[in-house]
């Protein structure tokens, strides 16, 4: 999965408490023209989800387009990037055997010519490549399908460190158990002609075909990238070569450093001048684009945006206050979008160790939470829609209609406001006598920056409720992550900050890695309830290789009511993320990236 | 820091006429003759208590990073879902599987033998670079606001010595604590809505994100930077005000003052040459000490404003646990403040006889 943008532990300087107080008057706001915020699972009336259509053309061709961010890049090798804001990046430079199709998050060829084809027994996937496709100077040549299978190859190295190709491409024959130093081959990736490469699969993987819109598929030339890679660290990133309609500007022996990248400053795409129109989908209509690093007010940001200075928000949202003030008008409005981020947020409880080892504690829990104080403390119903499961309402009949959408609320209160009666109920079936906990104090790791912090404040809050002392340890948002959430042995009772994203819309990817006992890892774990179900594992494994789709969402659509059952995470918030864009340019987003701005398909008015 | 009621403490400052030479060459004799005599070893036990000192922040910075809770850099570079052997290897790549003292080592050899800070564990770019790419950009920042805040808050403060009470006086002084009130963040954010030309309310200068090296552009350069020299200078002005404000009034009661105006000279050299030399002295070592903690990163405006100064660096750093980085700009910072309290002692010795090594 991707991280979500970083709304978490990047708020402006000196945010704080007018944040908080922006927060509220945003909720009373929009709460005010809701429809149906008093039941809370719908976002306001006066905010639509809808993206803006994908252009066809360019209104014009031309220009330089400027993106705003407040940080930079996770990585700026597209073997490496895993983060919303560093697809911004690979996708106009980078060109996957697969993406998005426009606006959707359903999948098209890019590099490849046509769908994958898959076997019968699920385990070849063979993929034809475009012919015509060459890679921007200094490399200068046509791309093949050696290249396809270099790039996924180098992966594995360490020199690289991808961080899905273990989740997504360990399934393919001969993949590296243990990550090897430097890039090694891959017996099971095959590449019988300059434009077909075969996957070999030890077993049939649902997700498999999806996997290959990842970055991690675009092709690298190993002629050139080899030396690099063969680094400690790779620094390929910093000498890349791109196949898409832009480059990041580079000088003429390949080095982006200083030239086109310049951390924490500047990225700047030029134009790819091997590129070829008649092999992309993609318009590529302005010459220029710049993202721009290190706004690190959200308020500069968006009155930036709002003045035409620059054009879209690439990592940071606009603040409650400045939604407010752009929802009121009826022009500026309409340059704002909310994107489903196809994620929840929610928050986890330790399943491994007292109290929250007993199912009807956890449901206490489930039940006392106040989940629209939570919604409040992110900025309230603009924010999104407070969740009664995992899989996203975005899904839609990929998995979350099959969980009974938004019907399905296992912990129901009157406007999500948490139910004490209930709670304590739950409290004495788990052997309290009085409702009220009465064991030692339990521990919370959370964000030491609003907004992560305030709505651990409000869930310390709820849990005194049913007698739970909450002690709260404030750390950054990736400490409390790769720290403690991470680390099960070093994991506290409830970790109220944390969220998952979908890699691609599949509700596997929402499911599995979060969830399912066999992908705790003693670091970098993602399962941090620490469930372990055997009989929902059994459940998931199945899931992972039914190839139908149909089946397999419905699988998973079961799956997600019942690891909600549990109440081992109560997800509280399916996140919509806005994205501003000037008015003089023609909008076009990722709907799959969180709503990312899609500068492939921008255009200046 | 008034000048002492000793007789002998005063001269250069109130009797001219009668105190050392002054001039070029009599400063280059007074600097000739220091070398070799107890002032120059001064100045090498104290650069080499800067260096030990140095040395100290470095290890207090390792030290921190480890021994705090911070996020894992390790895990941080394989990302979300990577499997543990990968986290491992990765691990051992960056030497972080070394014992700490090992890694301090190998650090502390870097610097010294090929000045080498290390290299970004997010971005895979040295360190140095990235430090020396930006420190023109802070001390254009620094150095700006350094003469802008110098160049408000000395005559400010004589102003409203000489004429103590006065509405100047009260009014001068409303203000300077006003600024000294105003966090740099708010007056930034103030300033960039009331004047930056794309968000302001007057569209009168570049706003945030703006700046240009002045070799790009020397006009686009200076309009850039007005509004940060300002906003950083409005603070350390204002202090400086009150600072000379209330030395300068104590001065102006010494004896010294008194004689140098029986001697019949004129108030307004009676004041700048007699009492404002002697206010002054200890604002030169506020000075020093402001300017290499500038030097080191001037972290809120640069963030606020957009600048690509070494500020910048260190909270990016700092909020991507960049460790490399975060030790880069400390020391960096620490370097600077280490200099430039050198340079004040010995400043200090050529503006105060009285300073004895």
């Amino acid at each position: 999965m991707k991280t979500f943008r970083p709304r978490d532990g990047r708020v402006g300087v000196g945010m704080g408490a007018a944040a908080l107080l922006s927060l509220a008057v945003l909720a009373a706001g929009c709460g005010s023209s809701s429809s149906s915020t008093a039941e809370g699972t719908s976002t306001p009336s006066n905010i639509s989800t809808a993206p803006p259509p994908t252009p066809v053309s360019c209104e014009t061709k031309g220009g330089t387009l400027k993106i705003l961010s407040a940080g930079d890049v996770d990585h700026i090798d597209p073997g490496e990037a895993y983060y919303s804001f560093s697809y911004e990046i690979t996708r106009p430079t980078q060109r996957a055997l697969l993406a998005p199709k426009g606006n959707s998050t359903e999948l098209e060829p890019d590099l490849a010519a046509s769908m994958p084809t898959v076997s019968k027994d699920g385990k070849t996937v063979t993929v034809t490549l475009k012919p015509g496709v060459r890679f921007s100077p200094p490399v200068n040549r046509e791309v093949t399908s050696a290249d396809v299978k270099y790039a996924i190859e180098r992966g594995f190295a360490t020199s690289v460190a991808n961080g899905y190709a273990g989740a997504y491409f360990s399934v393919i024959e001969g993949a590296p158990k243990t990550p090897p130093q430097y890039p090694v081959p891959i017996s099971g990736i095959e590449t019988p002609g300059p434009h077909t490469i075969v996957f070999h699969l030890v077993r049939p993987e649902a997700v498999f075909v999806s996997a290959l819109s990842l970055p991690l598929t675009a092709p690298v030339p190993e002629d050139y990238a080899k030396p690099f890679d063969d680094q400690a660290v790779s620094s390929y990133g910093l000498h890349q070569v791109a196949s898409g309609p832009y480059m990041i500007k580079n000088n003429a022996s390949g080095s982006i450093n200083g030239v086109g990248y310049k951390p924490g400053q500047l990225i700047e795409l030029v134009r790819n001048p091997n590129w070829n129109a008649s092999t992309d989908r993609r318009l590529a209509c302005a010459d220029d684009v710049r993202f721009q690093e290190g706004y690190q007010d959200p308020t500069v940001m968006a009155k930036t945006i709002l003045s035409g200075a620059a054009d879209a928000n690439g990592d940071t949202p606009p603040p409650p206050a400045e939604l407010k003030s752009i929802l009121s008008s009826s022009t500026q409005s309409k340059q704002l979008f909310f994107t489903p981020t196809g994620g929840s947020r929610y928050v986890a409880l330790n399943t491994s160790k007292a109290p929250f080892d007993n199912l009807d504690v956890r449901k206490a829990v489930a039940y006392v939470l106040d989940r629209n104080a939570m919604r409040l403390t992110r900025g309230g119903p603009v924010d999104g829609a407070i969740a009664t499961h995992f899989i996203d309402p975005s899904f839609g009949n990929q998995g979350f209609d099959q969980s009974g959408g938004t019907s399905f609320d296992p912990f129901p209160s009157p406007g999500f406001a948490g139910d004490v009666t209930k709670a304590k109920e739950l409290m004495k079936a788990a052997g309290y006598a009085n409702g009220m906990y009465t064991g030692p104090q339990v521990t919370m790791v959370a964000d030491n920056t609003p907004p992560g912090s305030d709505t651990a404040k409000v869930i310390a809050a709820d849990l005194a409720k049913i007698g739970i002392d909450a002690k709260i340890i404030s750390v950054t948002h990736s400490t409390m992550y790769t720290k403690y959430c991470n680390v099960p042995k070093n994991e506290p009772n409830v970790c109220p900050n944390v969220g998952w994203l979908p890699d691609f819309h599949e509700p596997q990817t929402i499911i599995d890695p979060t969830f399912n006992g066999k992908n705790i890892l003693p670091s970098n774990n993602s399962n941090w309830p620490l469930l372990n179900d055997p009989t929902l594992n059994a459940a998931m494994d199945r899931a992972e290789k039914t190839l139908d789709p149909q089946t397999r969402y419905e699988q998973w659509g079961k799956l997600d009511d019942q690891v909600a059952e549990t109440a081992a995470a109560v997800p509280w918030l399916w996140e919509n993320f806005p994205t501003l864009f000037s008015s003089r340019v023609v909008p076009a987003l990722m709907v799959d990236n969180e709503g990312a701005p899609d500068v492939s398909y921008m255009s200046v008015k | 820091m008034s000048a002492s009621a000793e007789p002998q403490a005063a001269p250069r400052h109130s009797l001219p006429e009668g105190g050392p030479a002054h001039g070029p060459a009599a400063f280059l004799a007074l600097l000739l003759g220091v070398l070799g005599s107890s002032m120059s070893r001064y100045i090498a036990r104290r650069v080499g208590w800067g260096i030990f000192l140095l040395f100290v922040v470095s290890a207090l910075t390792f030290l921190i990073f480890y021994v705090f809770p911070s996020a894992d850099p390790a895990a941080l570079r394989a990302g979300r879902q990577a499997n543990p052997q990968l986290i491992a290897q990765i691990r051992h790549a960056l030497g972080l599987d070394d014992p700490l003292y090992e890694q301090y080592w190998i650090y502390l050899k870097g610097i010294f033998l090929h000045f080498n800070l290390g290299y970004s564990y997010q971005n895979n770019v040295s360190v140095t670079s990235q430090i020396l790419t930006r420190l023109p950009v802070t001390i254009s920042l620094t150095v700006g606001a350094f003469v802008v805040w110098i160049a408000i808050g000395i005559p400010l403060g004589i102003l409203s010595a000489i004429r103590r009470h006065s509405t100047v006086d009260r009014s001068t002084m409303g203000l300077a604590l006003l600024a000294i009130s105003a966090p740099v963040y708010w007056l930034g954010l103030i300033v960039l809505l009331l004047f930056a030309d794309d968000i302001g309310k007057v569209h009168l200068l570049p706003g945030a994100g703006s700046y240009v090296p002045i070799t790009h552009d020397p006009t686009q350069w200076f309009l850039s930077l007005l509004m940060p020299w300002f906003v950083l200078a409005a603070s350390f002005a204002a202090i400086y005000a009150r600072m000379v404000r209330g030395n300068l009034i104590e001065v102006m009661g010494e004896d010294y003052i008194r004689t140098a105006r029986a001697k019949g000279l004129s108030e307004r050299r009676v004041i700048l040459r007699h009492g404002v030399r002697a206010a002054i002295t200890p604002v030169v070592t506020l000075a020093g000490l402001d300017l290499g903690i500038l030097l080191g990163g001037a972290v809120l405006t640069e963030t606020v404003f957009n600048i690509p100064g070494i500020g910048r660096y260190a909270y990016d750093s700092i909020v991507n646990s960049d460790l490399p980085a975060i030790q880069g700009t400390v020391l960096f910072g620490a370097f600077f403040i280490i200099v430039m309290n050198i340079v004040v002692d010995v400043l200090y010795a050529f503006l105060d006889p009285r300073v004895r090594y």
